[in-house]
């Protein structure tokens, strides 16, 4: 018998729901609609990336070489499937 | 522009802890998935080392996907944008570092029971009940975090991010307890059908009533910062956010056209598959415009580059889901590595792309310092983007000729030699991921830590 349990948690959900939907409806939510646009931009605005050291960017140079590394192996993988698939 | 007092100089701890949760599950995941995928190839490997085997290594894979890199991923950038829309301080950093810890906890104890041979055998639902009842409680920690900080807002009105991402912890928590049958312990399951229909309800819904929201929240939130623009129409965004609330709920069941399911259900799973249509164009639209002549603005912030890709991924997998729910079209991609090659344009294209977008774009913010490396970022992006690809194209080739062998009659053994090269690329485009997770987990590491960057 699992009717119950279905049709509990769709009555739940859909009381929630609208208990959430009524809240947001009163509580004026959906009014300042234009306002709301730009929410995200009252904020400082970011700033320009400070410039990286000699050391890091060796660093990154090495890192990198290690990523090629694991590419070519990738690669390679791919040539001995196609040679010997 | 304000710079709000109540924002400024914030710790972000929870932020940073779920940055580093994703950073580093990310690698134990992919490691998982490539060594799933190279048993694939040579089913011997592991041959005589029980924990190993693929049937205990791809629910590892997916559920540390799932719990360990995308959602942590995605929950950071949210820690980070929350107290900044609702122009407060997160409730409680302490709360947070706790969530963290505890996240962090239930994914070990998933890891060494699921290896261990501790499962409960349903797709997705794999972890055993103590396990269920901790990733309970770490999305009520987390709910009442956010909920608490939304009750002390200064800002009245609800970005549409704020409304994303409370939905998302509320109905994950609610679907993951009823999905796992988290009232029958011992089993953790229904009998039969109702079973099935309970476990796609949660299969389904796990990832489009959790990793969607929070991505669309990430999204609504990174591309109109990145831009300097504001969001198309905020009412557009809240009509989608409310038809995926109506819509998604009810899609689970066309994994299961095959089955005796009740006709009714299954129409209901089909049209609302098709009506997805509607969340995620009103979603795409109102990103794209308002994207609309500033791509150069995205090209140039690394997390809106991850971000804007993850919404193009989101358009391809949501079209394609809405089709694969066609029982026409299911008889051939269905029960083959077509639906693999969906779930990872899903989880890894859009939710994936924009949990990484979401980590790079708060990293810098809340280290106070720059990225540590772009390059290192740059170069994350291209193995992702061509390892889903790559996983796509290879997967549908081998689902269709998988689909149509076995529409054909033909047997399953002489149809494995045929895609067993497909699968030796998978390994190898999941080798690239792979080594990008860990050059990623490096790029986290050093701008949190360790950064000779200018201080900001």
């Amino acid at each position: 018998m699992y009717f119950p349990y279905f049709a509990s948690y769709i009555l739940i959900g859909f009381v929630l729901s609208l208990i959430v939907f009524l809240w947001a409806l009163k509580n004026g939510q959906f009014r300042e609609q234009q306002r709301a646009r730009f929410l995200p931009l009252e904020d400082e605005p970011d700033r320009a990336p400070a410039p990286t050291t000699r050391i890091s960017r060796l660093e990154t140079w090495a890192l990198g070489l290690l990523a090629v590394a694991g590419l070519l192996a990738s690669a390679a993988i791919l040539v001995y499937a196609l040679i010997n698939g | 522009m304000t710079t709000d007092a109540h924002t400024a100089d914030q710790p972000y701890l929870t932020a940073k802890g779920f940055c580093i949760t994703s950073g580093l599950w990310l690698v134990v995941a992919t490691f998982m998935g490539l060594l799933g995928a190279t048993e694939l190839i040579a089913p011997d490997l592991t041959e005589n080392i029980g924990w190993l085997v693929f049937g205990r290594i791809r629910p590892i894979h997916v559920n540390l996907v799932l719990f360990g890199f995308v959602t942590p991923g995605l929950l950071g950038a949210a820690f980070y944008y929350f107290p900044r829309l609702l122009r407060t301080r997160i409730y409680s950093d302490k709360l947070g570092v706790v969530t963290v810890l505890l996240w962090n906890l239930t994914l070990v104890a998933a890891v060494v029971s699921l290896a261990a041979g501790h499962t409960q055998g349903r797709e997705y639902a794999e972890m055993i009940w103590p396990i269920d009842m901790l990733v309970v409680a770490v999305f009520v920690l987390v709910f009442i975090n956010l909920i608490m900080t939304v009750r002390q807002r200064r800002e009245p009105v609800l970005y549409v991010s704020v409304w994303y991402v409370c939905a998302a912890v509320v109905l994950t928590g609610a679907t993951f307890s009823l999905g796992n049958v988290i009232w029958q312990p011992t089993s953790g399951a229904l009998v039969g059908i109702p079973d099935a229909i309970l476990l796609w309800f949660y299969g389904h819904n796990v990832f489009g009533l959790l990793l969607t929201p929070l991505a669309a929240g990430v999204a609504y939130y990174v591309i109109p910062r990145a831009c300097q623009s504001p969001l198309y129409s905020h009412t557009l965004s809240l009509l989608g956010f409310w038809s995926l609330i109506v819509v998604y709920t009810h899609i689970g069941t066309h994994h299961l056209l095959q089955v005796p399911v009740p006709t009714w259900l299954k129409v209901i799973s089909i049209v609302d598959s098709v009506a997805m249509v509607i969340p995620v164009m009103a979603f795409l639209i109102n990103i794209w415009y308002t994207a609309r002549g500033r791509l150069g603005a995205i090209h140039a912030d690394i997390g809106a580059k991850f971000v804007f890709t993850g919404t193009i991924m989101y358009f391809f997998v949501s079209i394609q889901g809405s089709m694969m729910a066609l029982p026409q079209v299911q008889r051939v991609t269905h029960f083959n590595n077509w639906v693999v090659a969906h779930a990872h344009v899903g989880v890894l294209g859009f939710a994936g792309m924009i949990a990484l977008g979401g980590l790079y774009y708060v990293l810098p913010r809340i280290a106070g310092k720059p990225l540590y490396s772009r390059f290192l970022a740059d170069f994350q992006y291209w193995m992702v983007l061509i390892g889903v690809v790559g996983f796509t194209s290879v997967l549908t080739i081998a689902g269709l000729v998988q689909g149509h062998a076995w529409l054909n009659g033909e047997t399953v053994y002489r149809v494995i030699p045929q895609i067993h090269v497909y699968y030796v690329y998978r390994a190898a485009l999941g080798l690239m991921i792979f080594i990008s997770a860990v050059l990623g987990l490096y790029n986290i590491l050093r701008t949190l830590y360790f950064n000779p960057g200018e201080a900001r």
